[in-house]
């Protein structure tokens, strides 16, 4: 059996979407007052839309090499556990900085998780790691709670 | 007369001490963020949003205008210094900027880059001012059926401008659609993929879709991507230039400004494609085209150029129409909706604070860049010098700060870490991510547009062919996409077989 290429193993994905998408389309009910368009014509457009360009992909090649982005330039990644595993840990990190910024205040959460981040990225100057830390998300804080009235928890600290 | 009369309103706005300040905010953040490998306009600007909150509108367009080209100025030094261009807009910049850096001139390359940019800025606010007023004018008498074929339009010019297949820059763009309708549709009530879910009843915010999909997929990519650690950075010198080198660059400065707008005009080219329009042509017009790629200072100018008056350009569409042509100009979009400014046709005459106030920073903010910034380069470029993990971790927090400023609500940080995580795939597998963020802004205006057209045409799809202006619209759209594939098929032929 041929192997698939990558390209119609997205393709195969983007298909079961567009496919899960247009039966929740389907199930869009209809406005009391009937009227010309209703609110599920355009996620039907959308869906029948997404179906057709995965079907497409499933028959574009692949590109030789990783082109480069539009708006942003890069190389491609060579990654090995280690980067993986940081990768895992930063995505870990966002939900447990989302449980502990109420609880913790904004304040000492962010310097938990900027000082923790940097440390699992190998940053072993402890000392500088805190003051740099300290020193953006402190007038972060006061900057927009202070000055732009914008609410942020204080936690157990006092201001 | 009225013009000149209406700038002078502009600055009346832009040189209030506190739009002053955010001017200077802007352009030198934007500096600071654009420098970072990486981290383009896009970013720059999702980044800055939560500052933008309370600030009047007028206040808060003339910071973000700040910081977009401040981010364009920004990656010109990182592709000078680092050969490491933040943005594509920028790339061209290093291809003779770099090898100047190599020779010990780096501060020659970033001088020029930083009066090219000054002029080519310029002149573009002036064609922005001669323009956006006509072209109102015109926008005026277009009809949701002329919006809706006007805004396809815009989504297939930057889907197929984009380096990257065709097909994945549709499937971006049909994404951000599809995420702009999750939640309650305004017109009936009615929820849509909303799955129970109170949180997205008031559907997706903009900004932790824009925030996931470029700054905090660009953390995960960079950690991914360990190359990047230590590149050497090359010492600055000298800013000075001789009289016979401003006389050299002068030309192709006044020739790429004038390229460079227009193309930032047209939806979907902008700063990218103008440099290199830009460096193309003058590589062409020079008796020493050889030398370019190896330090010649016009091989700097030009693109420098191009770029920031392909910035300029790309503010006509965005404040006279109210379509944004590219994915930064519709992340400012974003910003003004949520600022509760609709920019189009209506807004000179309803906000023309913000028009004129805009276009009257923009000048001021150019005069930032070169009377503040450039001395500031040295100290600045430091900046590059920061380890890499402090970088990281910061741009972490500023993306959930930024995330949580809008909502207060632990939810819209789980969506960002959704999105950064698309984001990470699409980059991995050469989906362009500027499609998305502009379908993303274009998905409900377009839905409206459509609804409104059909409900006139009493449910006739036939009305967007019957209108010229829309069908135009629609052929263009059409033909856009039909290009590149004109384009492969030719590169095809031309290749032995």
């Amino acid at each position: 059996m041929t192997r698939l290429n990558i390209n119609q193993l997205l393709a195969l994905l983007l298909l079961a979407f567009s496919i899960g998408y247009l039966i929740l389309a389907f199930q869009i009910p209809a406005f009391a007052i009937p009227r010309p368009v209703d609110s599920d014509a355009f996620p039907k457009l959308l869906g029948f839309l997404m179906l057709g360009l995965s079907l497409l992909l499933f028959l574009e090649k692949p590109a030789a090499a990783a082109p480069q982005d539009s708006e942003t330039t890069s190389q491609h990644p060579v990654s090995g556990r280690k980067e993986i595993v940081q990768l895992g840990l930063t995505a870990v990190s966002i939900p447990v900085y989302a449980l502990l910024i109420e609880p913790l205040g904004f304040v000492l959460a962010s310097l938990l998780l900027g000082t923790g981040l940097a440390w699992l990225y190998g940053y072993r100057r402890h000392g500088i790691n805190l003051l740099a830390m300290c020193l953006v998300v402190l007038p972060l804080y006061l900057l927009l709670s202070k000055v732009m009235g914008i609410y942020l928890p204080t936690g157990p600290l006092p201001f | 007369m009225d013009a000149l009369n209406n700038l002078m309103f502009g600055f009346g706005i832009a040189l209030d001490p506190i739009n002053l300040m955010y001017v200077f905010i802007g352009v030198f953040a934007g500096t600071l963020i654009g420098m970072l490998p990486g981290l383009g306009p896009i970013s720059a600007l999702a980044l800055m949003i939560p500052i933008t909150f309370n600030l009047p509108p007028a206040t808060g367009l003339i910071l973000m205008a700040g910081v977009y080209y401040g981010a364009i100025f920004g990656g010109s030094t990182s592709s000078i210094l680092l050969n490491a261009p933040g943005v594509a807009g920028t790339v061209a910049t290093s291809f003779d900027g770099y090898p100047m850096a190599r020779q010990g001139k780096a501060g020659k390359a970033l001088a020029i880059a930083a009066y090219a940019s000054f002029i080519g800025g310029t002149l573009s606010i002036l064609g922005l001012m001669l323009i956006a007023p006509l072209l109102s004018k015109v926008a005026v008498s277009f009809g949701p059926t002329e919006y809706f074929a006007l805004m396809v339009l815009g989504l297939t010019a930057v889907v197929s401008l984009s380096d990257k297949s065709l097909i994945k820059g549709l499937i971006a763009a049909v994404l951000g659609m599809m995420i702009s309708i999750v939640g309650m549709d305004l017109q009936t009530g009615t929820e849509r993929y909303t799955f129970g879910t109170l949180q997205l009843i008031e559907g997706i915010d903009f900004l932790v879709v824009a925030l996931g999909i470029f700054a905090l997929a660009e953390v995960f990519y960079m950690l991914l991507n360990p190359q990047r650690k230590n590149t050497p950075r090359n010492q600055i010198g000298s800013l000075k230039l001789s009289g016979a080198e401003v006389k050299e660059i002068a030309a192709p400065i006044g020739r790429s400004s004038i390229l460079g707008f227009f193309t930032g005009v047209l939806p979907g080219a902008g700063a990218t494609i103008g440099s290199f329009l830009g460096y193309s042509m003058e590589k062409r017009l020079a008796k020493d085209g050889n030398t370019f790629g190896k330090g010649n200072i016009k091989g700097v100018a030009a693109p420098e150029a191009a770029n920031n008056a392909a910035c300029g350009g790309s503010f006509v569409p965005l404040l006279t129409l109210g379509v944004p042509g590219s994915g930064t100009t519709a992340v400012l979009l974003g910003a003004l909706l949520v600022m509760g400014v609709t920019p189009g046709p209506m807004m000179l005459e309803q906000r023309p604070e913000v028009f004129w106030g805009v276009i009257a920073s923009m000048y001021v903010g150019n005069l930032f860049l070169l009377v503040l910034n450039l001395p500031l380069i040295p100290y600045i470029a430091r900046i590059l010098d920061a380890p890499r993990p402090l970088l990281l971790s910061l741009i972490l927090i500023f993306c959930m700060v930024g995330v949580y400023g809008i909502s207060f609500n632990t939810f819209d940080l789980v969506m960002l870490l959704i999105f950064g995580l698309i984001g990470l795939a699409m980059r991995l597998y050469g989906f362009p991510a500027a499609p998305l963020i502009l379908g993303l802004i274009l998905g409900a205006l377009m839905e409206e547009s459509m609804r409104r057209a059909l409900q006139i045409s009493g449910g006739d799809w036939s009305i967007f062919l019957s209108k010229p202006i829309a069908l135009t619209l629609l052929l263009l759209a059409a033909l856009s996409l039909l290009l590149p594939l004109l384009r492969k098929l030719r590169r095809n032929r031309q290749q032995p077989l």
